[in-house]
């Protein structure tokens, strides 16, 4: 089965990344703005999609939010990223005890659910702010990539370029950087990109939950989670027009790592 | 094979089961030790400030925090062993009992999930497989991609906001009607909004397994038998992919529970969850610590579960494990 490029999906986010990258200039309103005189307006000529419980734009606010949310996933990405790599290089090249050590421990850590672990981490950490949300989403979601990296590294531990890097005295991070990590990389790109979703989704969870992100740091989870009230008064476009922008982000990033992952493994085939 | 070999087994099992357990709960004891804030703040909270030094010292010496950590730690376990999970800082009561009351919540809201998603992925896992590169099939594979990466709250929201607040057909939130009954009816808008959100996560894998299943040679005997393609995916291809399936529900495990926390957040559903996020936010540490390990407890035994009903349903699994061990 053949699969195309999924240009719709890239445009698609690419319009989002860039509308977030330029928020200010897209939207030409200052999204901390408080028209207190227009709370709760539904979608007008004014305020395309109307405002919010506190009179704030939310057309303007949108973009400004997505900054928070992307920088969030990126951060969480990289550093889930950074850990799997190594703990799976480790792993893979260590010898027998020490690797089924490693791997009995990321069990562990994969049977209490990610939300339980992020929460209680976060709750320890106190008050949450980008940074440490970033973080704290990272530590606790590289499990799955660091075991598809281990088995990776185990395939070519003992292949003669592996072996002759050693030989020749190359250290752990040296053979990691230049042999195993381009060999690799392709394999495992598409769970990096699954986990910027996931990263995403996570972070509007619990700023929509009220354990994440503070209201006056707007994210599209922060957004939402004003406006839980909203809803029985009414108020739809306050959860449902953030509510999109959030699930057709995460659509596309999983059309984009579907078709890396079919991809990939055509590549393998041949 | 005789029975001494079945019962090292038995003990192999159990003592990986508790070996997994201690780490677990070491995981989750050193990590809210570590806090950077006072776990003085953590059992008292905010009267901490109120309290005069001798008061405060009392209070160290009582919860041992005066001893190393590994002290600490042998007395916190002990103490667990015997169902002593400290107390619950909002509920002033011990941590156990407030579970106790409400864990029956989840417990039906996960277990419902879980049989309907068990149930559903594998029809629909069998229907994309018998219509595979037919236009339905690519169908309900866009649909399911699509509801998978959405987001288990915003699911629940959507729900709420169609079938609660518009429609009215359906109670808003709560396990129960004031006063008790209507359990069937508060569960439907949950369980749904969880299945919608994680049913593709097994029916995909399901269906790839399938998928591999039927281009096997065998198929091609059983066609030449005669039979129809019904029997041959329902009689012959279930058997072999039934450990694979049975698998894939024991990973899936830890993804439904996460999930049905979030739900029962929304939905302001009394349960585990709903008693996780509220413990989070006022930093109730003793419960967050409980549920944790309540949570991680039961996936592991859920897996170890797993493993000895594919070791019935295929003996291979266990000959290889044990020819592993001498």
């Amino acid at each position: 089965m053949r699969k195309k490029l999924p240009v719709i999906s890239i445009s698609i986010l690419a319009v989002i990344v860039i509308g977030c990258i330029f928020a200010g200039l897209i939207s030409g309103q200052d999204p901390y703005y408080m028209h207190t005189d227009q709370i709760s307006q539904a979608p007008s000529a004014a305020h395309v999609f109307g405002t919010d419980t506190l009179g704030r734009d939310i057309f303007a606010i949108i973009w400004h939010g997505g900054r928070i949310s992307l920088t969030v996933g990126l951060w969480a990405t990289l550093l889930s990223t950074a850990i799997a790599v190594v703990y799976g290089c480790i792993a893979g090249l260590a010898g027998p005890r020490t690797d089924d050590l490693l791997m009995r421990f990321t069990e562990i850590l994969m049977s209490v659910p990610q939300i339980l672990l992020v929460i209680f981490i976060q709750a320890i950490w106190g008050e949450a702010t980008v940074l440490s949300i970033g973080t704290v989403i990272g530590l606790t979601s590289w499990m799955a990539v660091a075991k598809m990296v281990r088995s990776e590294v185990k395939q070519m531990r003992n292949a003669e370029f592996v072996l002759a890097a050693r030989s020749m005295g190359g250290g752990f991070f040296y053979i990691m950087w230049n042999h195993l990590m381009p060999n690799f990389m392709s394999a495992i790109m598409f769970m990096i990109v699954t986990n910027l979703g996931s990263a995403i989704a996570m972070e509007a969870t619990l700023s929509f939950l009220g354990l994440g992100l503070p209201t006056n740091v707007i994210s599209w989870g922060s957004l939402m989670s004003l406006s839980q009230n909203a809803m029985l008064t009414g108020a739809w476009w306050l959860l449902i027009i953030p509510g999109i922008f959030l699930v057709v982000t995460l659509i596309c990033i999983t059309e984009i790592g579907e078709f890396m992952r079919t991809a990939n493994r055509r590549e393998k085939l041949i | 094979m005789n029975t001494n070999s079945t019962a090292k087994y038995i003990l192999k099992k159990l003592g990986q089961l508790i070996l997994t357990l201690v780490v677990l709960s070491l995981i989750v004891f050193f990590v809210s030790r570590i806090a950077p804030g006072d776990p003085m703040r953590a059992y008292y909270g905010d009267r901490v400030e109120k309290m005069s030094v001798q008061q405060l010292d009392d209070a160290r010496e009582r919860l041992g925090l005066n001893e190393n950590i590994v002290t600490q730690y042998m007395k916190w376990a002990g103490s667990a062993l015997q169902g002593d999970f400290g107390i619950s800082y909002i509920y002033k009561r011990p941590a156990l009992q407030v579970v106790g009351e409400v864990y029956h919540n989840t417990l039906l809201l996960a277990g419902v999930s879980f049989i309907l998603i068990f149930i559903l992925g594998l029809l629909l896992a069998v229907f994309c497989v018998r219509h595979e590169g037919k236009t339905i099939d690519r169908v309900i594979c866009k649909i399911g991609v699509a509801t998978n990466s959405v987001p288990e709250f915003f699911m629940a929201l959507v729900m709420i906001l169609v079938f609660a607040v518009t429609l009215g057909l359906l109670p808003l939130s709560g396990a129960q009607d004031l006063g008790g009954g209507g359990t069937i009816k508060h569960l439907i808008l949950p369980v749904a909004a969880i299945v919608a959100s994680h049913l593709w996560y097994c029916a995909y894998l399901m269906r790839n397994k399938l998928s591999d299943e039927v281009r096997k040679e065998y198929i091609l005997l059983c066609r030449v038998k005669g039979l129809t393609e019904k029997q041959i995916i329902w009689k012959h291809c279930m058997r072999n992919i039934m450990p694979a399936v049975v698998s894939i529900m024991a990973i899936f495990l830890p993804h439904l529970l996460g999930g049905a926390y979030v739900i029962e957040m929304v939905f302001s559903y009394p349960g585990l969850g709903q008693l996780g996020v509220a413990s989070a936010q006022y930093h109730d540490y003793n419960m967050l610590m409980l549920i944790s390990l309540i949570t991680g407890a039961s996936v592991i035994i859920a897996n170890m579960i797993a493993q000895v009903i594919n070791e019935k349903l295929d003996p291979r699994f266990k000959t290889e494990e044990i020819r592993e061990v001498e």
